[in-house]
C-alpha cells in the first residue's frame, strides 16, 4: 500500500466516483483515509441530521458538490408536519463561512428559504448547479437571486417543489452575459412566465440540453423556443393546446423535426391530444417519456404515440392507459427498463383501469425491466409469480393496490406467496413496497430471501411483532424501513437495538409502539435520535396517567453522530 | 355508469375481469369510510380519499387502531402530484360542470358551467353571452346556414358535432367545447351528421 506516492494513489481514487465505493476506500487504512478525504469532491448525505456541516467540512475540506436529504420519505404523503425540520440555511451558512469552493448543491425534501438562496448565490463564485427536489419554503424571489448572481450557472433544476410564485421577473434576472445554461427546469412554477425573457435566454444558451417549461408557456412560444434550441435532449412541454391548423402549430411541427437529439419528453400539463402527432417524427429516438401529468392524453392518441416509441427505456404514465394500453407498451417497447403507472383518479371513482393483467403483459414483453412502480385495482398471487419468473432482474419493485388489505381477488388469499415469489427470484432487489392483504408470512420470505434489500415500505400489513422481527433479523443490508398502520410494537422495536446502527432510519406510524418502549430504546441507544411526532395531543402524553402505555402516533429514529438536533419544533419530542 | 347525485361517491360497477367479484367483496373488505376521513393539520387536500364508502356494511379487516379513523396519505401519491392531478380531475371530469370553451379567432379560452344550462337552446344562449357574438346559437340550432359550428370533445377524445345526442347524454360526455369556423371543419375529423355510431 505504501509503494506509491500519495499523488498516484489520489489519481487512482479519481476514478472511483460512487460514494459507496469511496466510503469503502476510506476504511482500508489511515493513509488511504487521509488521501481519500482530501480528494473527495462529491459528498452524499442521506439524512441531514446524521451529521452537521462543521464536521463535514473538517473531514472533506475540498468539497465541491453536496447532496442533502431532509425529511423522511413519508413526508411526501403528508405524514410529516411542514415545520418538522430539514432546514438548509445552517448548511449554507457554514459552507459560506468556510469558503469551500462549492459548485453543486442537490437537495431533497428540505426547507429552503429565499434567504438561503440569496446567500448561496453570493457566497460561491464557481457555483454551477442547483437541483431542488420536493423542497419548499421559497419563492421566485429566491430564484431571481440565483439567476442574477451565479455567473457560471449551468443547471437550475426544480422538480416537484412547492414554490410561491410571485409572478416576478426572475427569468429576466439572468444577465445577458449568462450563456452557460445546460439545464433549465421550472415546470413546477404555477405563475405566468415572461416569455420574451425566456426566449432570449434560450436563444443565448447554446449548451442548453434540458428545458422543462411550466403551464404558462403556450404552444406558440414552445414553437419559437424549439427553433432556438434544436440541440435539445430533454424537453418538458408546458401547455400544449392549439388549433392544429394554425401557423404556430405548423411551425412547431417543422421545429420538432429538426430536434434530432431529443431523447426525453415530459410535461403536457394541459394538452390537446390531437396535436401529439407533431411529435411522431422524433418518437423513434425517445428513451424516456413521462406523461404522468398529462391527464388529457389517453385513448387512441396515447397509444399511437407509444407505438412510435420503440426505443423507450423509461415510461411514466397514468393508469388511464389501461391493461390494453400496457399490452401495446409490452409489444412495442422492448428496451423498457423502468415503468411507473400512477393513479389518474384519486377521488376513488373507480375509474382506474389497470389490473394484474397489465403487469403480467409488461413483464412478459419487456425482459430488461428492472424498476417498477404500479398502482392498480387488484392483484393475484398467480400474476406475481408469473412476473417474478419473467423478470428476475428487478432492483425496485413497488406495488400499490389502491384498496388497503385487499386479498388476491381470485382466491381471496393474502398476497404473501406472490410477494414471496418476487423476493425469491429477484436476487438484486434493493427496494420493495408492499400492499394488499399480507400476513407475517410475507415478512418471513422477505427476511429469508431479500438479501440485498435496502429500502422497505410497509402499510396495513402483518399480524404480530414476528413480522417486523423477520425483516430486522434477515435483511442485512436494510437501510430505510418505513412502516405505517401495522400491528408491530415494542417487542419488535426493542429486540435488537444495535440493528439501527446499521440502518439510516426507521419510521413507524400508527403502529403498536408505546411511549415507554420508545423511551427504553432511546436509553439503550444514545447514538440514535428517537423522535416522537405528536401533532394533535401536544402535552397530553405527559399528563395522561397511562403515560407509558400510550401508543405513539409517529416514531422516526435515525443514527447520528451529532446528537439531538436543536431545531425541532415543539410537537417533536426527542427522547 | 357512474351514479351521481348520491353525495357519497360509490364504487363504480362496470364490466370486470373474469373471476372478479365486484361490488360485494369490495364493500365488505373496506376498512375505511369517506366520512372518517378528516383533514388534520397539513392534510387539507380533498383528494385524500382514495377509498370510498359504500354507505353499507363496512367490515374492518385491519385491527390497527389508526385504521379506524384517518386514512391520511393513502394511496401513497406524493402531495405535489396529488395537487396537480386533482386540478386536472376537476377540469376534465365529466359532468362536473365547468368545461373549457374556445372560439376560433379569440386568443383566450373561457370556462362555462354546463350544469347551469337546461338544454341546447340554453347552451346556445349562454355561448352567445360568453363571447358576445350572436350567431353561435344559430350554429347549434340550424347547422348549415351560418359561419360557425359548435363541436365538443367527448370522453373518448373524439370531436363531435354538438346537437346530435340528447342533452343528458351530451353533458355527461362533453369535456370541452369549441366554436370553430365552418370553413375549417372539413378534414378535421368531425363525425358527420346523420351517420350512425
Amino acid at each position: 500500500m505504501n509503494y506509491f506516492p500519495d499523488e498516484v494513489i489520489e489519481h487512482v481514487f479519481d476514478f472511483v466516483t460512487s460514494h459507496k465505493d469511496r466510503n469503502a476506500i476510506s476504511l482500508v487504512c489511515k493513509s488511504w483515509y487521509k488521501i481519500e478525504r482530501y480528494s473527495r469532491q462529491k459528498v452524499f448525505i442521506g439524512n441531514c441530521y446524521a451529521i452537521n456541516p462543521e464536521r463535514l467540512l473538517r473531514r472533506f475540506p475540498c468539497l465541491k458538490s453536496l447532496t442533502l436529504k431532509g425529511k423522511p420519505h413519508f413526508a411526501d404523503f403528508n405524514l410529516v408536519p411542514h415545520e418538522w425540520g430539514g432546514f438548509v440555511l445552517p448548511w449554507i451558512e457554514a459552507l459560506a463561512r468556510s469558503r469551500v469552493g462549492l459548485e453543486e448543491l442537490r437537495l431533497k425534501r428540505m426547507v429552503v428559504t429565499d434567504e438561503s438562496l440569496e446567500l448561496l448565490s453570493r457566497s460561491f463564485v464557481n457555483f454551477k448547479s442547483l437541483v431542488l427536489v420536493s423542497c419548499e419554503g421559497f419563492t421566485t424571489d429566491g430564484l431571481a437571486s440565483i439567476a442574477a448572481n451565479c455567473r457560471h450557472l449551468r443547471d437550475l433544476d426544480l422538480q416537484e417543489n412547492e414554490i410561491d410564485d410571485h409572478r416576478g421577473q426572475w427569468l429576466s434576472c439572468f444577465p445577458d452575459t449568462c450563456t452557460t445554461l445546460v439545464t433549465l427546469n421550472f415546470a413546477c412554477l404555477e405563475g405566468e412566465t415572461n416569455l420574451v425573457a425566456l426566449e432570449r435566454l434560450v436563444a443565448r444558451s447554446p449548451n442548453l440540453k434540458s428545458l422543462k417549461l411550466n403551464r404558462a408557456v403556450p404552444l406558440d412560444a414552445l414553437a419559437r423556443l424549439m427553433v432556438c434550441a434544436p440541440q435539445i435532449v430533454d424537453l418538458g412541454v408546458g401547455s400544449y393546446e392549439n388549433d392544429p391548423d394554425s401557423e404556430s402549430y405548423m411551425k412547431l411541427k417543422a421545429a420538432i423535426k429538426k430536434c434530432t437529439s431529443l431523447r426525453s419528453l415530459s410535461g403536457f400539463l394541459e394538452a390537446a391530444p390531437h396535436c401529439l402527432s407533431a411529435f411522431h417524427p422524433i418518437c423513434h429516438n425517445l428513451t424516456s417519456l413521462n406523461l404522468s401529468y398529462a391527464a388529457e392524453i389517453h385513448g387512441s392518441h396515447l397509444i399511437k404515440l407509444i407505438q412510435h416509441c420503440k426505443k423507450l427505456q423509461r415510461l411514466w404514465i397514468l393508469d388511464s392507459i389501461g391493461d390494453k394500453g400496457l399490452e401495446v407498451v409490452a409489444s412495442t417497447c422492448k428496451d423498457l427498463q423502468e415503468l411507473r403507472v400512477f393513479p389518474s383518479d384519486l377521488l376513488g371513482g373507480g375509474n382506474t383501469a389497470v389490473t394484474e393483467e397489465g403487469l403480467v403483459a409488461i413483464s412478459a414483453g419487456c425482459p430488461k425491466l428492472h424498476s417498477i412502480l404500479y398502482f392498480c385495482q387488484q392483484m393475484t398471487n398467480a400474476a406475481l409469480v408469473t412476473v417474478a419468473k419473467n423478470c428476475p432482474n428487478f432492483i425496485r419493485f413497488r406495488l400499490c393496490i389502491l384498496e388497503p388489505n385487499k386479498p388476491d381477488h381470485v382466491t381471496s388469499q393474502p398476497l404473501d406467496e406472490g410477494f414471496g415469489a418476487i423476493v425469491k427470484a429477484c436476487k438484486s432487489l434493493r427496494r420493495l413496497s408492499l400492499s394488499g392483504l399480507l400476513t407475517d408470512q410475507v415478512f418471513l420470505y422477505i427476511g429469508m430471501y431479500a438479501n440485498q434489500l435496502e429500502m422497505l415500505s410497509i402499510a396495513f400489513a402483518g399480524d404480530t411483532d414476528k413480522g417486523m422481527l423477520y425483516v430486522l433479523n434477515g435483511c442485512k443490508k436494510m437501510k430505510k424501513l418505513e412502516i405505517r398502520d401495522s400491528p408491530f410494537g415494542d417487542t419488535a422495536l426493542l429486540a435488537d437495538v444495535s440493528k439501527y446502527e446499521t440502518m439510516r432510519s426507521l419510521w413507524m406510524s400508527s403502529c403498536e409502539v408505546t411511549l415507554s418502549g420508545c423511551k427504553r430504546l432511546a436509553q439503550k441507544a444514545p447514538w440514535l435520535n428517537v423522535e416522537i411526532i405528536n401533532e394533535n395531543d401536544n402535552n397530553r402524553m405527559e399528563e395522561n396517567g397511562h403515560e407509558g402505555r400510550q401508543k405513539v402516533d409517529k416514531l422516526y429514529l435515525y443514527r447520528t453522530v451529532v446528537g439531538t438536533r436543536m431545531d425541532a419544533p415543539p410537537f417533536v419530542w426527542i427522547l | 355508469m357512474e351514479k351521481e347525485g348520491l353525495g357519497l361517491e360509490i364504487t363504480e360497477l362496470r364490466l370486470g375481469l373474469p373471476g372478479r367479484d365486484v361490488a360485494e367483496k369490495m364493500m365488505k373488505k373496506r376498512a375505511f369510510t369517506e366520512m372518517n376521513m378528516t383533514s388534520s393539520g397539513s392534510n387539507s387536500d380533498q383528494c385524500e380519499s382514495g377509498v370510498v364508502s359504500s354507505g353499507g356494511d363496512v367490515e374492518k379487516v385491519n385491527d390497527s387502531p389508526a385504521a379506524k379513523s384517518q386514512v391520511v396519505g393513502w394511496p401513497p401519491v406524493c402531495s405535489y402530484r396529488r395537487k396537480n392531478s386533482c386540478k386536472e380531475a376537476s377540469t376534465t371530469k365529466v359532468g362536473l360542470g365547468y368545461v373549457k370553451v374556445s372560439m376560433d379567432g379569440v386568443p383566450y379560452l373561457r370556462k362555462m358551467d354546463l350544469g347551469s344550462s337546461q338544454g341546447y337552446d340554453d347552451l346556445a344562449f349562454a355561448l352567445d353571452k360568453l363571447f358576445g357574438f350572436r350567431g353561435i346559437g344559430v350554429a347549434l340550432k340550424d347547422g348549415d346556414n351560418c359561419e360557425y359550428v359548435t363541436i365538443y370533445e367527448d370522453k373518448d377524445g373524439d370531436w363531435m358535432l354538438a346537437g346530435d345526442v340528447p342533452w343528458g347524454m351530451f353533458i355527461e360526455s362533453c369535456k370541452r367545447l369549441r366554436i370553430m369556423k365552418r370553413s375549417d371543419a372539413s378534414g378535421f375529423g368531425l363525425q358527420p351528421r346523420g351517420v350512425d355510431e
